[in-house]
């Protein structure tokens, strides 16, 4: 029974928390332009007016690419449900596994490249060819990445990943966890399509590769997959926020509600710090030519694998 | 117990028979013979099943004595026999169904009584090779396997291209042949028995070392371990394509079992270095597999190579288990043997399909090229639907099976990465990394086939009025599929009749609690102090899909939904040569890994009223095939130079010289019988 609540609960706060990410990171951006820049809620509007309006459909198409949107969008809100966002969630109750939770999201991408190419469009082909090398290129530095951290832990499971930020000292004061933590920044900004490597805001330009494969979607169909980006960049945001940067353990108090709540309230605190990296990101760095991206994916790999030969020696 | 073998056994032969006898009657003899080996597959999975459930102790199954001091064959059945025989037998109940359609093409052309009769002897050698209980009866059965299998390759003989392909493979797979009848022989002449049994003590530490190389050079080259694999990427294309499914589902996993068999159970892997050399060897297998792969064209070249990537992830497990072993810790060793036999399971189930899909598309569309193809979704629905499924399971997506076994690999690493000694961390985290990119790389691989075969406009005439293949092609296929899907679902199934392996060969078992069909709470794989349940993961999805469904439908309860043309930037109709290519979407790899990859670009202009608008372009691109180019041309070059030259000496072509070697080879055995 916890279990359903939790998922419930976790998927409620998810639904709520990921658009408003894409705002706060939006907002930065336009600040540092000297722009009001759009509400944080814009993003909400966006979805809802997509969600009503009308469906335009290629007639080349399959069935995959009408699939692909649900699949893309219900699997990203599946592997959040690996991501607690709050430690009262977590105690709740709370089981699974890391590898599954990004082979997961690797299935929602393989239905979403495939959508690219199916509508015969240039432009479709173009974004998948890219989106497949990018993600091939950042998947070692993940998993040496994450499998560090499972090493500190003890297992691949991501409550005992947690359990070790909580006891203690946070992560992020380990000379390691720093190095970790700046692979997945890294990786964080290539598989969201941030601007090193791919421009969110860009529509019809040769350069991009997240919007090029989607750009035959509209109507709902499109409010799924901008949705399923935006839960899939809160994903790797809250890798950062609970598995590094301290989570609320600190609490013991009696009351689970306002336990709950304060957690949040960190959480927030915690998401909106690392939008504010991000967004920093976003604004000192243009986009990298795209045959750089190997340069910085090679980057994340060496901060990854030197955190887990510096594990070897500092030790825990 | 027995009886359910010697029906397998005598079914196979009286299929091979039968299909000799009636080699003018096509469409009768391939409905008896396929009818017939479905059956005896049917036996064979009863019987391995049952076996493998209820953990027997190992059992003679059937033996010929001949006159012949030594020339007995004999089979026996254990645990590991018994799960390489539940995994030929699905396979080869799903191919026979798949031959009844599929074999149909090729009644005119070519002859299908000796067609049917080889593949039925081929898939009875098999048997016998991972049944055989003395070095004897494996090595012939063996041999049969390898000219058979080689007579199969070559069966198209018109195409001069398969009559190459056959050539390197016979001549690699003797090179195979020829270092196990030499280890074979060692082991004769160390224990003066033929027997295969666990022999580990009474060898030398030297001797051992040499058997494992002679071992790993044998089983390597079946296997299509890289650097070993030059024939694998020539004789699959070649093959039909249920002999290709047959060869990369179970041929090239007898070498796993005999490696196992071998260096597990006879030498006793006692060195920590082998399970090191089978790891490396392994990590190389998966990301050069994989890479050559991603640019091919042919797709059934495309399949040939990524069975060498898989090849590869098992032998990533066979290593970690070996080296675990050695070094005494019989739990990582249980937990990588579980996951490499996982995949090899998993490999025969996905695999298959997507060899027996890659011979639907042969069958509908006729051309093995992918550049050529495009909208075949539309067109073959079921074929589609099935090779996608099959491409998720290869490129390790839950909730299917390949998922699972890969889980189970990375796994595996975890253990080594927590417990063994820091050399063997660091390798274990760069296979990690090794292990993730190939995935990811699978996925990508994958993605072209689907992409450019089944999606986007037809790019040919063929592929333009292609129609679904019969329903008996499409069973055997959905079956597999099936398999896939399900073995991803309830992992613990499999996991409770490979549980009978380890137990047999560690003593250890990974999953207490697994017998019996008592599944645990919620479903849940638990390794490691993790684990994950593809079954609740997918009903949670389904849940979650089917809330969003309803939800999106009542929001845009009063939108439409209307069918358009692609989007053509505003320059009129797209035409299917402006979709992207193969070559293309391969393209950012190749240049990434140029250094591997070697490309070359030849450009090719006719010239046309001035320089700048030539008549005519032609732009070749094509990759270097670097083991080929730079170990095997130069030694076969080397090799036939040097025969070449040293002939002259020794065939004069005088007479006096050849009576002087008469002479001496006298003197020799004169000597020789002498002395001993």
């Amino acid at each position: 029974m916890n279990e359903i609540l939790y998922v419930i609960l976790q998927l409620i706060l998810v639904m709520l928390v990921a658009p408003l990410a894409t705002g706060i990171i939006k907002k930065v951006k336009a600040f540092s332009q000297k722009r009001q820049g759009p509400p944080l809620t814009q993003m909400y509007y966006d979805l809802y007016k997509l969600l009503k309006k009308d469906t335009v459909v290629s007639e080349t198409a399959s069935w995959v690419y009408h699939l692909a949107p649900y699949i893309t969008f219900v699997t990203a809100l599946a592997a959040s449900v690996f991501f607690p966002l709050t430690a009262s969630l977590f105690n709740l109750s709370f089981q699974g596994d890391i590898i599954l939770a990004v082979y997961l999201l690797a299935l929602g991408r393989f239905f979403m490249v495939l959508a690219g190419l199916d509508t015969g469009s240039t432009f479709g082909g173009m974004g998948s060819s890219r989106e497949m090398m990018i993600a091939s290129l950042i998947e070692p530095a993940l998993m040496v990445a994450l499998f560090t951290l499972g090493l500190i832990a003890g297992s691949t499971s991501v409550s005992a990943i947690i359990s070790a930020n909580q006891a203690g000292s946070p992560l992020i004061l380990n000379p390691y966890s720093l190095l970790l933590f700046s692979a997945i920044f890294i990786i964080l900004i290539a598989e969201t399509a941030r601007i090193p490597v791919d421009d969110p805001s860009t529509h019809l330009e040769l350069t991009m590769v997240h919007e090029a494969m989607l750009l035959e979607y509209s109507g709902k169909h499109l409010a799924l997959m901008e949705m399923a980006a935006a839960v899939k960049q809160l994903i790797f945001i809250t890798i950062l926020a609970n598995f590094f940067l301290p989570l609320e353990s600190f609490l013991t108090l009696s009351n689970p509600f306002l336990a709950f709540f304060i957690g949040l309230a960190l959480y927030l605190i915690k998401l909106i710090a690392v939008s504010l990296l991000i967004a920093a990101a976003e604004i000192c760095t243009v986009k990298l030519r795209f045959f750089s991206v190997p340069n910085l994916a090679a980057i994340s790999f060496a901060l990854a694998f030197l955190g887990f030969m510096q594990f070897f020696v500092i030790g825990r | 117990m027995s009886i359910l073998f010697k029906q397998m056994v005598l079914l196979y032969t009286v299929a091979a028979v039968l299909s000799l006898i009636l080699t003018r009657y096509h469409r009768l003899n391939n409905i008896i013979t396929n009818l017939l080996s479905a059956a005896a597959s049917f036996c064979g999975i009863i019987f391995s099943l049952k076996y493998l459930y209820l953990s027997l102790p190992a059992a003679e199954l059937l033996r010929f004595e001949a006159t012949v001091p030594f020339l007995s064959i004999v089979l026996r059945v254990d645990n590991l026999s018994a799960f390489f025989v539940l995994s030929l037998s699905v396979l080869t109940l799903c191919v026979s169904l798949y031959s009844l359609g599929y074999m149909k093409h090729y009644f005119a052309k070519n002859n299908i009584g000796v067609f049917n009769f080889l593949l039925n002897i081929f898939i009875l050698s098999m048997l016998c090779v991972i049944t055989s209980a003395n070095m004897i009866s494996f090595l012939i059965s063996w041999e049969i396997m390898s000219l058979v299998s080689f007579a199969l390759v070559v069966f198209e003989s018109q195409d001069p291209e398969n009559s190459r392909a056959g050539l390197i493979y016979i001549i690699m797979t003797h090179i195979g042949t020829a270092f196990l009848i030499i280890a074979f022989m060692l082991i004769y002449v160390q224990t003066g028995s033929f027997e295969i049994s666990s022999i580990g003590n009474l060898l030398s530490p030297h001797i051992k070392n040499i058997l494992f190389l002679l071992f790993m050079l044998g089983f390597g080259v079946k296997a299509g371990i890289i650097p070993l694999h030059v024939w694998l990427p020539y004789a699959h294309p070649a093959a039909l394509s249920n002999i290709s499914a047959l060869m990369s589902g179970i041929m090239i996993k007898t070498a796993v079992y005999g490696l196992l068999r071998f260096v597990l159970v006879v030498l006793g892997a006692s060195n920590t270095w082998w399970g090191i050399t089978i790891l490396l060897l392994g990590v190389l297998s998966t990301a050069l597999g994989i890479a050559y792969a991603l640019m091919e064209h042919n797709y059934k070249r495309l399949l040939a190579y990524s069975s060498i990537e898989n090849i590869g992830i098992i032998m990533i497990g066979v290593g970690i288990s070996i080296t675990a072993y050695a070094e005494h810790q019989t739990a990582i060793a249980g937990i990588a043997l579980l996951a490499a036999l996982f995949h090899v399971i998993n490999h025969t189930f996905f695999k298959g399909a997507l060899f027996l899909g890659a011979g639907a598309i042969h069958y509908a569309a006729h051309t093995k090229n992918l550049e050529d193809l495009g909208g075949l979704m539309k067109r073959l629905p079921y074929t589609g639907l099935f090779i996608l499924l099959a491409s998720l399971s290869i490129s390790a997506l839950p909730p299917f099976n390949g998922f699972v076994s890969e889980w189970l690999t990375f796994q595996a690493l975890f253990q080594v990465l927590a417990n063994l000694s820091i050399g063997l961390k660091i390798l274990a985290m760069l296979s990690v990394a090794v292990l993730g990119m190939a995935g990811a790389l699978a996925a990508a691989c994958f993605i072209k086939f689907i992409g450019i075969a089944f999606l986007g406009k037809p790019r040919s005439e063929q592929a333009q009025t292609a129609r679904e293949v019969p329903f008996t092609m499409l069973l055997g296929m959905g079956m597999l599929v099936l398999l896939c899907l399900l073995a991803g679902l309830f992992p613990q199934f499999i996991l409770m009749l490979l549980d009978s392996v380890t137990q047999e060969l560690f003593g250890f078992s990974p999953i207490p609690g697994l017998k019996g069909f008592s599944f645990l709470p919620y479903f849940e794989l638990p390794i490691n102090k993790t684990g994950v349940s593809p079954f609740i993961i997918i009903f949670m999805c389904l849940a979650i899909l089917f809330i969003f469904y309803f939800f999106i439908k009542y929001i845009g309860r009063n939108s439409r939904q209307r069918l358009f043309k692609t989007w053509d930037c505003g320059f009129g109709d797209l035409n299917p040569r402006m979709q992207y290519t193969a070559t293309g979407f391969s393209k950012p790899l190749r240049i990434v890994f140029r250094l591997l990859y070697q490309p070359k670009r030849e450009l090719q202009l006719t010239q046309g009223p001035s320089p700048y608008y030539p008549n005519e372009q032609n732009y070749v691109v094509s990759t270097e095939t670097v083991f080929e180019k730079y170990i095997y041309r130069p030694l076969t070059l080397s090799f036939t130079h040097w025969a070449r030259k040293t002939i002259f000496y020794v065939q004069t072509g005088s007479v006096h010289i050849y009576l002087i070697y008469i002479l001496a080879a006298l003197i020799l055995l004169l000597v020789y019988n002498w002395i001993f």
